[in-house]
């Protein structure tokens, strides 16, 4: 080693150091990068739904020009079922009322919260379907609700919203009505901190309600997100049915398949894409996690260009290294293959004397 | 040489020590080091216990059996003596109107002017008969058989006629063609032919002066009813248009006058009637004398003298058949004129007596209470007017139920049977009130996925108040029960977590494993499972947790 680096030159000992130590931020940007794509855990439904690989997550956001009711979602439930079952696509699980695929559906909106102390004004969403599947909340009380559970009139708010109506946090079960009905809060959730979450929307007390209390009691923007896991035999599958069948004008909406939005190709498709990713032509106004997913993209994008430049500076190196020995080389193929042929027999000679001296040994 | 050795020994030694100081404390604190890394996770033990599915719902309620007061006239309110929410008994006073006619009363006159006024003139228009005038004023009128036994009467007379005239123009046409059967005949029957033809002759204008005499007599007969309805119509204090004293006077003076006039006509037309039988027996002798001059029966002059008496026999039976048929028609057009006149009459009697009853009220009227109960809202103010037919206040009824309403989903209805006591949300606001699902129908506004509940309500309640309510009479017991937040869902169905424990040198290790369950119910806050559990509740199932919990995964448990 002494020899070795004796025998460099204080140029080639600084390139060789700049190269390792860009292989090292390369290999911290990748683990960046990995542990980043999975704290968006509203883009990994697919992953918790399935152990397997064959399913896919892909979520629809609708221009407020869109009328998506229930009955359009319900009907579209009714094909998916169709096609599942036409593509042989069966639920093979042993456990009663297992699902081959799960919806959600929400709506933007305002509602207004009274308690026997205050009145809280909040911006809302309306959920349908089995919402919190896909948004898992870090639940501080209680539990979530699903849109098809046998009554609506239920609520989830978050701690901040849980202290202006009751002055406490642990109020799942408490009831707070809305346009003067009773509705049961089932859960508090944390809500979710950060400069990213704050500038995506999340920079106020958020009410989750059923899309019917929403519609009927608040004041909705309609549904303007459907989001949906479900079985993708083969790749893009789930994504090209529901863009085709969701009865949208795809000029009026915007399809995500959520499970490989991070993946390598799409962030090289980002990085390729900069200058017109930015650009928009559809009346969207995208939910905070969504905005929060995308610009995750944005820093997935970045670190995956500078990880690029960190890899390519040492296999730069190493390529010139290479070529450096290459054109210096003192030996030959032949050569080579003669020290090679040469190792082999020394090792094959050094095992024949090590079974002759057993042999030796056991027999006196 | 020494040294470089020397330092080369202390610079594996302080490594040496470094490294098994960071063993020493990673020993120490890793249990510590580890459980910080693990999701701190929160639940609770599996319990047994009842579900019961309440369905929720609110709604306004509403009077069982509304009453609305309201009167039939245009009235100003001069005041409203009772407020929503007050409780009055019957025929007290609600509403004070204004002193003033109501619009109904002065259309009420005005229609009465105009129905008297068309009453008269059609009466003076000459076209309708004294007989239906005279049965129209003694209100005379006959019954629908009385009408149908006429006009029957009238076409028997018709058909009877008829009949008669069928068989002198069978018994005409046997002789024309007898007569043209036989030639004629050479006998010379002509002086009593001629005796004959003035017998005959005689007789037509006596019969024509007769009927002369008849039109006289009643044409007198006409003028006195006319005298008479004039005389009546002027002694019953009627009005009748272009009427004055000079007619009434003149008659009067027919009156008078036309009775014994009538009585010359009648003796003149006995008279005549005597003396056209005379003629009558003067030209049957002729008709004998000219047929014994003639020859006997087959003497073509006979036989044409009989075939002209049956000429005259037929014109006399069709005059009789047309008179009867005309007198049908007169019949029918009566019947309807009478009956006409007769509606006429009706209303105006109908429009006097609204008109006194509105003109009673027009003064000192005021709106008393129907029946007892709790005035539920007054819908008009002092000094406004009322509309005819429009309620003004509306009550509840003593002793009358309430209802409430609201609508529900099919799935949601399902679990409800009718019925059912339901349960006040704030039930310690009330002390007796009861509600009960009267009726679960499809809704209106949406048949098809929704289904309205009705519920019968009793108790301190008033109408426009709102009520929560919570109903569902299904409730099972189930031996393990969990919070719902524990029941978790993937693509191989429903799971809980259940935490495992291990004891291990570094002491006690929990680990989260997965149960498939199926959820047999749910209600707002516990969901009902079975699954392979076989730990008779001593499974700790997880609620909550600080990250993302998977199958296997180790955890550390709340407060440990």
């Amino acid at each position: 080693m002494k020899r070795f680096l004796h025998k460099l030159s204080v140029r080639q000992i600084i390139l060789g150091i700049s190269g390792i130590v860009s292989l090292l931020i390369f290999l911290i940007f990748c683990l960046v990068i990995h542990l980043e794509s999975n704290t968006q855990v509203s883009q990994q439904m697919a992953d918790r739904w399935s152990e397997d690989k064959n399913v896919s997550q892909v979520s629809c956001f609708f221009s407020a020009n869109v009328d998506i009711t229930p009955d359009s979602i319900e009907q579209f439930r009714h094909t998916l079922d169709a096609a599942l079952l036409e593509a042989s696509i069966i639920q093979e699980s042993p456990n009663a009322g297992a699902r081959l695929w799960a919806d959600a559906y929400s709506a933007d909106g305002k509602i207004t919260l009274k308690s026997d102390r205050t009145a809280l004004e909040a911006d809302a969403v309306g959920i349908g379907g089995d919402y919190f599947l896909f948004h898992p909340l870090t639940l501080l009380y209680g539990s979530y609700f699903s849109g098809n559970d046998l009554m609506q009139d239920y609520c989830i708010i978050d701690e901040d919203a849980a202290w202006q109506l009751f002055g406490s946090s642990d109020v799942a079960g408490m009831s707070v009505t809305i346009g003067d009905i009773p509705h049961i809060i089932t859960g508090v959730v944390r809500r979710e901190e950060g400069y990213l979450y704050e500038a995506a929307g999340l920079n106020s007390t958020l009410v989750y309600v059923s899309h019917d209390t929403l519609s009927t009691l608040g004041r909705s923007n309609g549904i303007n997100h459907y989001e949906i896991v479900m079985p993708s035999p083969v790749s893009q599958y789930a994504y090209n049915y529901v863009k085709e069948k969701i009865g949208v004008d795809e000029r009026e909406m915007e399809v995500v398949e959520n499970t490989t939005r991070y993946s390598l190709a799409n962030r090289l498709k980002g990085i390729l894409a900069v200058g017109t990713r930015s650009m928009n032509g559809k009346a969207i106004i995208y939910p905070y996690w969504e905005n929060v997913a995308r610009g995750y993209e944005d820093i997935l994008n970045i670190l995956t260009f500078l990880s690029i430049f960190f890899l390519l500076y040492p296999l730069t190196l190493l390529v010139i290294c290479l070529v450096i020995l290459w054109k210096h080389k003192t030996w030959t193929f032949r050569s080579v293959w003669n020290v090679l042929r040469d190792k082999w027999e020394r090792i094959l000679e050094t095992k024949r004397e090590k079974r002759k001296s057993k042999k030796m040994r056991e027999k006196s | 040489m020494n040294e470089n050795g020397t330092k080369r020994r202390d610079w594996v030694k302080n490594a040496a020590i470094v490294f098994l100081s960071v063993l020493l404390v990673l020993t120490f604190f890793s249990n510590t080091i580890l459980n910080y890394s693990l999701p701190e996770v929160a639940g609770q033990y599996i319990q047994s216990g009842t579900i019961t599915s309440k369905i929720r719902g609110s709604g306004t309620i509403e009077s069982g059996d509304l009453y609305n007061i309201q009167i039939n006239e245009t009235r100003t309110v001069e005041s409203v003596m009772v407020r929503a929410g007050d409780e009055v008994t019957k025929g007290d006073i609600l509403f004070l109107l204004a002193d003033k006619e109501s619009t109904e009363l002065t259309t009420a006159e005005d229609q009465l002017d105009a129905a008297i006024l068309e009453f008269e003139m059609k009466i003076l228009s000459g076209d309708i008969s004294n007989a239906v005038i005279n049965n129209v004023q003694r209100n005379n009128i006959s019954s629908v058989s009385q009408y149908q036994s006429r006009i029957l009467a009238a076409e028997a007379t018709i058909e009877s006629w008829q009949k008669k005239v069928d068989e002198i123009t069978t018994k005409i046409s046997e002789l024309e063609a007898t007569i043209n059967k036989l030639g004629y005949s050479t006998t010379d029957a002509s002086e009593e032919a001629k005796k004959l033809y003035n017998a005959q002759s005689a007789y037509d204008r006596k019969n024509t002066e007769l009927t002369t005499a008849k039109s006289y007599l009643s044409s007198l007969q006409s003028d006195l009813a006319k005298a008479q309805e004039t005389i009546k119509y002027y002694e019953n204090g009627l009005t009748v248009s272009g009427n004055d004293p000079a007619d009434i006077q003149y008659a009067y003076s027919q009156r008078d006058k036309l009775p014994a006039m009538i009585t010359e006509a009648q003796a003149t037309v006995t008279n005549l009637q005597t003396e056209l039988y005379n003629l009558n027996v003067e030209v049957e002798k002729a008709k004998a004398a000219h047929e014994s001059k003639s020859g006997n029966t087959g003497s073509i002059n006979s036989l044409k003298i009989e075939l002209e008496n049956w000429k005259l026999e037929l014109h006399a039976k069709e005059g009789s058949l047309k008179e009867a048929q005309e007198a049908k028609t007169q019949l029918l057009t009566d019947i309807a004129q009478e009956l006409s006149l007769d509606a006429q009459s009706d209303t105006i009697e109908k429009l006097r007596e609204t008109v006194a009853e509105l003109r009673a009220k027009a003064i000192g009227a005021a709106i008393e209470a129907p029946v007892s109960g709790i005035i539920t809202s007054v819908l008009i103010t002092a000094g406004a007017d009322t509309v005819a037919g429009t309620p003004i206040a509306t009550m509840q009824p003593e002793g009358k139920g309430y209802t409430m309403s609201f609508s529900v989903t099919n799935k949601q209805a399902q679990s409800l049977s009718v019925g059912a006591k339901a349960d006040l949300v704030n039930a310690w606001y009330y002390n007796d009130v009861e509600v009960t699902l009267a009726s679960i129908k499809p809704d209106t506004t949406d048949p098809g996925q929704k289904k309205l509940l009705t519920f019968h309500v009793t108790g301190s309640v008033t109408t426009g108040q709102s009520l929560s309510i919570s109903v569902g009479d299904k409730s099972a017991t189930y031996d393990m029960i969990v919070p719902n937040s524990a029941v978790r869902e993937d693509n191989n169905g429903k799971f809980i977590l259940v935490v495992e424990s291990k004891e291990s040198p570094l002491g006690t290790r929990y680990t989260a494993t997965r149960v498939d369950v199926e959820e047999l119910a749910r209600d707002d806050t516990q969901a009902a499972i079975s699954g392979a559990l076989y730990g008779y509740g001593n499974e700790f199932v997880i609620t909550t947790s600080t990250k993302l919990v998977e199958a296997g995964q180790q955890v550390r448990l709340a407060n440990k």
